[in-house]
């Protein structure tokens, strides 16, 4: 018993010591062992990478495209039909998902990263000075999300956003202007700043997932964004946009389709992070929205050329976008209802069911899919690269420059345009290797439908338009600030735009309830109908 | 959370008991004795202890108050029971000893389990304490123990998930104390904490309830319950206290000769017995052209083709009156256009719940056991959903001379829960799919497959051109699921394997000192798989995930102690500590698109990827209570607790929680008090706990790997997901004082509990949603405010008492106002969470109760206060959500009845909730749908409407009209 005492009040005595002390166990129990202090930041480079192609590091890789690219956007520019309620070609306003999405997530993934990139790159961070490249990449990538997110909602958090890590919780709102003026002094600082001879350059080339660490590539991409956003700006500040229209010439745009920038996408590991976003939202065997996004009567009549019943008119395109009226199922690649080109049509925008019956049906009913061309599902695998920025843009941009009289350019506004039209053309055999037009496709094009300085402007706003096919969301800010092609707007009932397409996008509900400088500083009415600054709203 | 009922299964429940209680003792000494113990009424009493005096030797009575024992002529028999006089009774030469005890009226000797598992005497209590007796959570009985709560004890609310039967339950003492925090209690099982883990709930994208901790208990087990409500009462568990603690006792070992064999069946069946009651005058269809007049106005059409019966399949009621004629239907097969019936009840089953338990106690003069093992079957009211609880404990108390005492307990139980049904959102969600399903289709027809229930079957062409085997879909809408399909395709597993132990030895040194050590553990392994299969509407390819995880929650502590009469001043205490550490780990594997058609393993699938994640945290703890009593009718009491945290900054990382209180027994003090009132007494106590433990790795940024890479190229990403780590943090503080008083009159046949609490809680752990501009969801901050101040009363009295029959009632009733003072500065609103509607949302408002409900409404003229409606006729949405209600009950409780003649006992529970508002997206979308009776009215013939027109977008034209449409 003596014994069994000893041992008894032992042990407590052990327990004593152990417990109800500030001991080290206890400090080193909440070490992660899943984290480390420090991480090499290409890692987060190649994390904004795949963040700029549908916000796929942060979630869900299909969310912002399905519902801001597809549902919205290629309804409003009129590349798509639907028979369905939705924002983009009904304006309604009853699902916001559709106008919120990029603000919800544009921020949180690549911004994010680059953000932190930025940091630790600069004077203090664990990395100042060094990564010069993946330093500069970082800051081209942080405009191309940024002109976004100002271009769809005007005035939005710059200044202070992505500075939670600061503290700063709810960021004031900057005027579009600043952030464009800010924007366009990065892009030029960050194109000049790369170096081939960084010590750190081989890191760089390994991890970017874009040009696999070719400078002269990125800084064509960096330029061609530069002259993207001056354009963008070119009604509303004429300065602005002629001094960067002429660095963005000066420093050289993407030329050749080599030049574009694509994110190489991969089946595996993870569908929501690994996968094409846009594939995902409408391939049949995932999201299945396919047949609800059929090609549009506006695109398709477009694109069949001024004889309908003749395909030897048609723009190529015509048939790299569509294999026609199709069913497809998950296991088998499309099955082809209708091949015939002359024999397509598209469907009318603004449509329910019911309008679609009476029109197309004599009042039978009409299954959309049997009856309008749908996507080319070759443009659709889930491991479908995911398209970035293209040459044609460049050069497109330029013809309108020239006939504007918009800075230094060179070259005549035919040179830029004809060579806009073929490199749009020619850009979609990333997709698929058979997505091919030929030179000689192109010349007939050209020559059936040649450039002339009286429709200068319609054409080349056209052209911006058709090579936005996939990139809806930038046709949608291309056309609300040319006016081209010209678009009828719908005016079904219960629409929250009296008849009008929309021409920004709606800051969530619950930002707009949480922050309290939404009020004071966000562009306003916070309303669909509402143009951003350089679309001649206010500043 | 209640506003996303997207279907309403209020359940009636029949109780069928089987009650076989069977007590066989063999006994083998003196001479026998029998007798039948029997209440004041001529009732025989079961369960009264009955020993020999001054041996060891003893018995129970059996269900009619008999009992046997062998005892020499000599002996004194003593007879006890909870509630009653005890009474001693000399043996003599009878051969038959029959006693009547006389009830306890004051029930003052009883004693009740308080922090830490001290027995103190309600005198002593300075704090309102309910104990809950075992029996209460055995009869009409809750899979969730946690849900037996409700309408027991005043202050506690109880809100259960309409989620199956192996739900969560929310249970909120006292009101809301936290914004941050779970405001759930702490759920401790025989002095050993135990872990309650919330495996995950519906949010506004569905999902499943995935159930808590305590689904693992078998209610049969369990002794007794006691809630500590207020923070005096729970100061003792310092950090982990604040939101009450729920103590529970499991049943032990008697010492008594022989073996008590205890059998007990138990089947409760459940039916759905309210369908909600929709229109069914209108079929589906919706606005064509007319034929007759194509340019003029709609009209209202039917289905004319399968297509369009297809498109209509769903949630599009608002087709023309039913005529009966034939038409078309989402299978192509015309039939009458008219009520298909009722498809609920064609689709839910009868639910049972069958419950088999033994239970063997016995014991001798040193060691008493107890060992029990349970079995539950329970089939939910959805088809193909079962849940599965086998239950087996052992429990032992013995001692080693007159020292030394010991007890042990291990308690293991497993769990296997098929098909948690989907909610809220659409995708996967059964009820979802038959509430908008065409409601002139029966659901049976959407069987397909009969042995792949929810399938295409062979030879039929659906309109999205599904494969055989894939999904039978009746809409044109991938998100809405064929039911069938749903039920029985879908299906998602968990097995949880759990043991709950705790050894605990206590060495009395002297007579008023004893020293005691206890260590317990909580460990549990949960597997859990979800299967989408492929040809499933919103993922054809089809996925599969895998989950294994493991936690172990084990507390060590050790306690000194004594209890020392100096004349009539008594001073009991003791100090003490205590370690605890927890674990938890997770792996998980998913894919997606099955290679192999319809072979639904996660190593089949196209897409794999895996997570990992670990988290380990601690608290080493020291404490002390120390109470003075003097003549057994003034008692103080004061305890603190110092916890040291793991998960806060070293160089803050403790906090003291002290708690004091005192209780004057006045009846006990003046002997000039009146008759009538036959026990007084008065009590106040004040105490301060934590509201909120702060996460593992919450106080410092750290990085980490995002997911597997991108094309073997690793991706960086901050270790902390959305929510911005604070190295401040500290746990939030609640301080709470309570008055009371406990009334009993005219002998204990009435009596009046009345406590007044007023609390507040002060740096409560806001996540706080911040921008998404900032870059991230939420950060935590330590800056939150809330009160609740309210009063509970509980009533209780025995109007009948008759000869064989007495008739008690009990009423509890308690009111709680809360109030959020403080957000982070320059916040009013405060995001929580959203229905899939998304057109509401719970919020935090400051200056409002806890839990505000905001949505859009229709905007009103300011000037005119009249609605506004655009062009068109439709309505105008406000441009900012409005406050429409708040979801916190303001008023709980519960009304008990029992009557007994003679052994018959007949209980009734009446539970209630007043005040507290619910958004329902059910309603919103039956009425979208044109399937709720108020979407009858002005169907035809238009409506007329007033109010002002808003033309464009802004400003507002001060314009009325009349419109009918």
């Amino acid at each position: 018993m003596k014994h069994l005492i000893k041992l008894i009040l032992s042990t407590l005595l052990l327990v004593v010591m152990i417990a109800g002390c500030d001991t080290e166990d206890l400090h080193d129990m909440n070490i992660n062992p899943n984290a480390v202090q420090v991480i090499d930041m290409n890692y987060f480079f190649t994390a904004a990478q795949l963040g700029l192609a549908s916000n796929g590091s942060s979630g869900d890789n299909r969310y912002t495209d399905w519902r801001t690219n597809i549902n919205f956007a290629s309804l409003a520019i009129q590349h798509t039909a639907s028979s369905g309620a939705n924002a983009g070609e009904k304006y309604f306003d009853n699902d916001m998902e559709p106008l919120n999405a990029p603000f919800q997530f544009y921020y949180r993934d690549a911004l994010r990263r680059t953000t932190e990139i930025l940091k630790q790159t600069s004077e203090g961070g664990s990395m100042e000075g060094r990564l010069v490249n993946t330093r500069q990449a970082a800051r081209i990538v942080a405009v191309f999300d940024y002109h976004r997110l100002t271009d769809w909602y005007g005035s939005v958090p710059y200044t202070e956003a992505n500075k939670g890590l600061e503290g700063i919780f709810q960021p004031k709102y900057d005027k579009q202007k600043l952030i464009y003026t800010d924007l366009l002094k990065e892009l030029d600082e960050a194109c000049v700043a790369f170096n081939g001879s960084d010590v750190d350059y081989a890191g760089f080339k390994k991890a970017d997932l874009i040009f696999g660490g070719d400078i002269a590539k990125w800084k064509k991409f960096g330029y061609s964004l530069m002259l993207r956003l001056a354009m963008r700006v070119s009604n509303v500040d004429a300065a602005m946009a002629a001094t960067y229209v002429t660095k963005a010439v000066a420093g050289g745009t993407m030329a050749s389709n080599d030049d574009n920038a694509w994110i190489k996408m991969s089946l595996t590991p993870s569908e929501s992070t690994n996968q094409n976003g846009i594939s995902r939202a409408l391939y049949p065997g995932d999201g299945g929205d396919w047949a609800n996004r059929l090609l549009s009567k506006k695109l398709v009549d477009q694109l069949k050329g001024t004889n309908a019943a003749s395909a030897a008119d048609d723009d190529p395109r015509l048939t790299i976008f569509t294999q026609g009226p199709i069913k497809w199922t998950a296991s088998d690649l499309g099955v082809v209802l209708e091949a015939d080109p002359t024999k397509w049509i598209g469907q009318p925008t603004g449509y329910d069911g019911s309008m679609l019956n009476t029109e197309y049906g004599g009042g039978s009913p009409v299954t959309p899919y049997e009856k309008f061309p749908a996507i080319n599902t070759k443009m659709l695998q889930d491991d479908e690269p995911y398209m970035l920025m293209f040459a044609a843009e460049s050069e497109l941009l330029k013809a309108e420059a020239v006939v504007r009289g918009i800075g230094t350019v060179g070259g005549t506004a035919q040179s830029h345009y004809d060579a806009g039209v073929k490199l749009a053309m020619q850009m979609y055999t990333p997709y698929d290797a058979s997505l091919v037009v030929s030179d000689a496709a192109v010349t007939t094009y050209l020559t059936n439908y040649p450039f002339a300085a009286g429709t200068a402007l319609e054409q080349i706003g056209t052209q911006m338009w058709l090579s936005k096919f996939m990139m809806w969301w930038e046709a949608w800010s291309d056309w609300r600030r040319t006016g081209f092609p010209v678009l009828t707007a719908t005016n079904y009932p219960g629409n929250a735009t009296g008849g009008t397409i929309p021409v920004k996008l709606v800051i969530p509900a619950a930002e707009a309830a949480g922050n309290p400088n939404y009020a004071a500083t966000s562009t306003q009415p916070d309303k669909m109908t509402t143009k951003v600054w350089w679309d001649g709203g206010a500043e | 959370m209640m506003i996303k009922r997207v279907y309403k299964n209020l359940k009636s429940t029949m109780l069928l008991f089987l009650w076989l209680v069977c007590s066989v003792a063999v006994l083998a000494q003196d001479r026998q004795i029998t007798g039948t113990v029997k209440d004041a009424n001529g009732a025989g009493l079961p369960g009264v202890s009955v020993v020999v005096k001054g041996t060891t030797s003893g018995t129970t009575t059996n269900a009619e108050g008999k009992y046997s024992i062998n005892a020499p002529s000599n002996a004194t028999l003593v007879l006890s029971f909870i509630g009653y006089v005890t009474q001693e009774a000399a043996v003599g030469n009878r051969g038959s000893v029959d006693i009547t005890l006389a009830e306890d009226v004051m029930q003052l000797g009883e004693v009740v389990v308080t922090a830490l598992g001290v027995e103190r005497s309600q005198k002593a209590l300075q704090s309102s304490i309910t104990k809950v007796p075992g029996m209460s959570l055995t009869a009409a009985r809750e899979n969730n123990v946690g849900n037996s709560m409700q309408g027991r004890v005043a202050g506690v609310n109880v809100t259960k998930s309409s989620s199956g039967p192996a739900g969560s339950s929310r249970v909120i003492i006292r009101g809301n104390k936290s914004i941050g925090g779970s405001n759930q209690p702490l759920y401790v099982i025989d002095g050993i904490p135990m872990d309650n883990t919330q495996f995950g709930q519906v949010g506004v994208w569905g999902g499943t309830d995935q159930g808590d901790g305590l689904t693992s208990l078998n209610p049969e087990d369990i002794e007794s319950v006691t809630v500590l409500k207020g923070a005096a009462a729970a100061a003792l568990y310092g950090s982990r206290g604040g939101f009450g603690v729920i103590n529970i006792t499991t049943k032990r070992g008697s010492n008594k000769k022989g073996l008590g064999i205890e059998f007990n069946s138990n089947y409760v069946f459940e039916k759905v017995y309210r369908y909600d009651d929709t229109q069914t005058i209108y079929g589906p269809g919706g606005l064509k052209a007319n034929p007759a007049d194509p340019t003029g106005p709609q009209i209202y059409a039917k289905p004319i083709s399968q297509l369009e019966a297809w498109n209509w399949g769903n949630g599009a009621m608002w087709g023309p009156k039913f005529d009966g004629s034939m038409v078309p239907q989402f299978d192509g097969v015309s039939r009458p256009y008219s009520y298909a019936g009722d498809n609920w009840s064609r689709f839910y089953e009868t639910g049972s719940s069958w419950t088999n338990s033994l239970a063997i106690t016995g014991g001798g003069n040193n060691q008493t056991f107890r060992f029990s093992f349970s079995d539950m079957k329970d089939t939910f009211v959805v088809p193909n959903s079962s849940f599965g609880r086998k239950n087996a404990a052992l429990s032992t108390n013995g001692k080693f001379g007159k020292k030394i005492t010991y007890n042990a307990k291990v308690m293991y139980s497993n769990e296997k829960m098929n098909n948690r049904s989907m909610l809220g959102d659409s995708p996967g969600n059964a009820p979802y799919a038959i509430y908008g399903l065409a409601t002139n289709t029966n659901v049976m027809d959407l069987m397909g497959d009969p042995n792949k229930p929810g399938a295409v079957p062979v030879g039929v062409t659906t309109p999205d051109l599904k494969s055989t085997g894939e999904e039978y879909q009746q809409a044109n809408n991938n998100w809405c699921q064929n039911p069938w399909w749903a039920a029985y395709q879908i299906t998602n597993e968990n097995i949880r394997d759990r043991f709950i132990t705790s050894a605990n030895l206590r060495y009395n040194i002297l007579d008023w000192l004893y020293i005691q050590g206890q260590i317990g553990m909580d460990y549990a392994v949960r597997n859990s798989n979800s299967l989408v299969p492929q040809g499933t509407g919103y993922q054809r390819g089809g996925s599969k995930s895998e989950t294994g995880q493991f936690q172990r929650e084990i507390n060590q502590e050790w306690t000194m102690g004594a209890d020392h009469e100096f004349g009539k001043i008594r001073v009991t205490g003791f100090v003490g500590g205590n370690k605890m550490t927890r674990e938890y780990e997770r792996i998980a594997a998913s894919g997606s698109n099955f290679n192999v058609p319809f072979f639904t393993s996660v190593n089949n699938t196209s897409s794999q990827s895996f997570s990992y994640g670990y988290s380990k945290s601690g608290i080493n703890s020291l404490f002390y209570s120390a109470e003075v009593s003097y003549a057994g009718y003034l008692y103080l009491t004061t305890t603190g607790r110092e916890d040291w945290f793991s998960v806060l900054n070293p160089a803050n990382n403790h906090k003291f929680y002290p708690s004091v209180g005192g209780s004057f027994v006045f009846t006990d003090a003046f002997s000039t008090l009146p008759e009538w009132l036959s026990f007084g007494k008065l009590r106040a106590a004040w105490g301060q706990v934590a509201t909120a433990n702060v996460g593992s790795y919450a106080v410092v940024p750290t990085y980490g790997l995002l997911g597997q890479g991108h094309l073997s190229l690793p991706m960086g990403t901050f270790a902390f997901g959305d929510n911005i780590p604070n190295p401040n943090l500290n746990p939030a503080l609640s301080s709470e004082i309570e008055f009371g008083t406990d009334l009993k009159f005219l002998n204990g046949r009435a009596g009046v509990e009345f406590t007044y609490y007023t609390q507040k809680t002060t740096d409560d752990i806001l996540s706080a949603t911040i921008s998404q501009s900032s870059g991230f969801n939420s950060t935590s901050v330590n800056i939150g405010e809330l009160t609740n101040k309210g009063i509970e009363i509980l009533v209780s009295g025995t109007p009948v008492q008759k000869g064989d029959f007495s008739w008690d009632i009990s009423v509890n009733i308690a009111h709680n106002e809360n109030k959020i003072v403080t957000l982070a500065p320059g916040v009013t609103r405060l995001f929580i969470d959203e229905p899939r509607t998304r057109n509401a949302g719970v919020y935090q408002v400051a200056g409002m109760p806890f839990g505000m409900i905001l949505g859009y409404i229709q905007k009103v003229d300011p000037a005119s206060g009249k609605k506004v409606y655009d062009a068109n006729g439709y309505p105008v949405r406000s441009d900012v959500m409005e406050i429409l209600g708040n979801g916190i009950a303001k008023v709980t409780g519960g009304l008990s009845n029992t009557f007994r003649y003679k052994r018959f006992t007949l209980d009734a529970l009446i539970d209630y909730k007043f005040g507290g508002d619910i958004y329902s997206g059910t309603e919103v979308n039956l009425t979208s749908w044109g399937l709720h009776k108020q979407t009858l009215e002005y169907r035809e013939g238009g409506m007329p409407i007033e109010g002002v027109i808003q033309t464009g977008t802004e400003p507002m034209v001060n314009q009325f009209m009349v419109r009918y449409q």
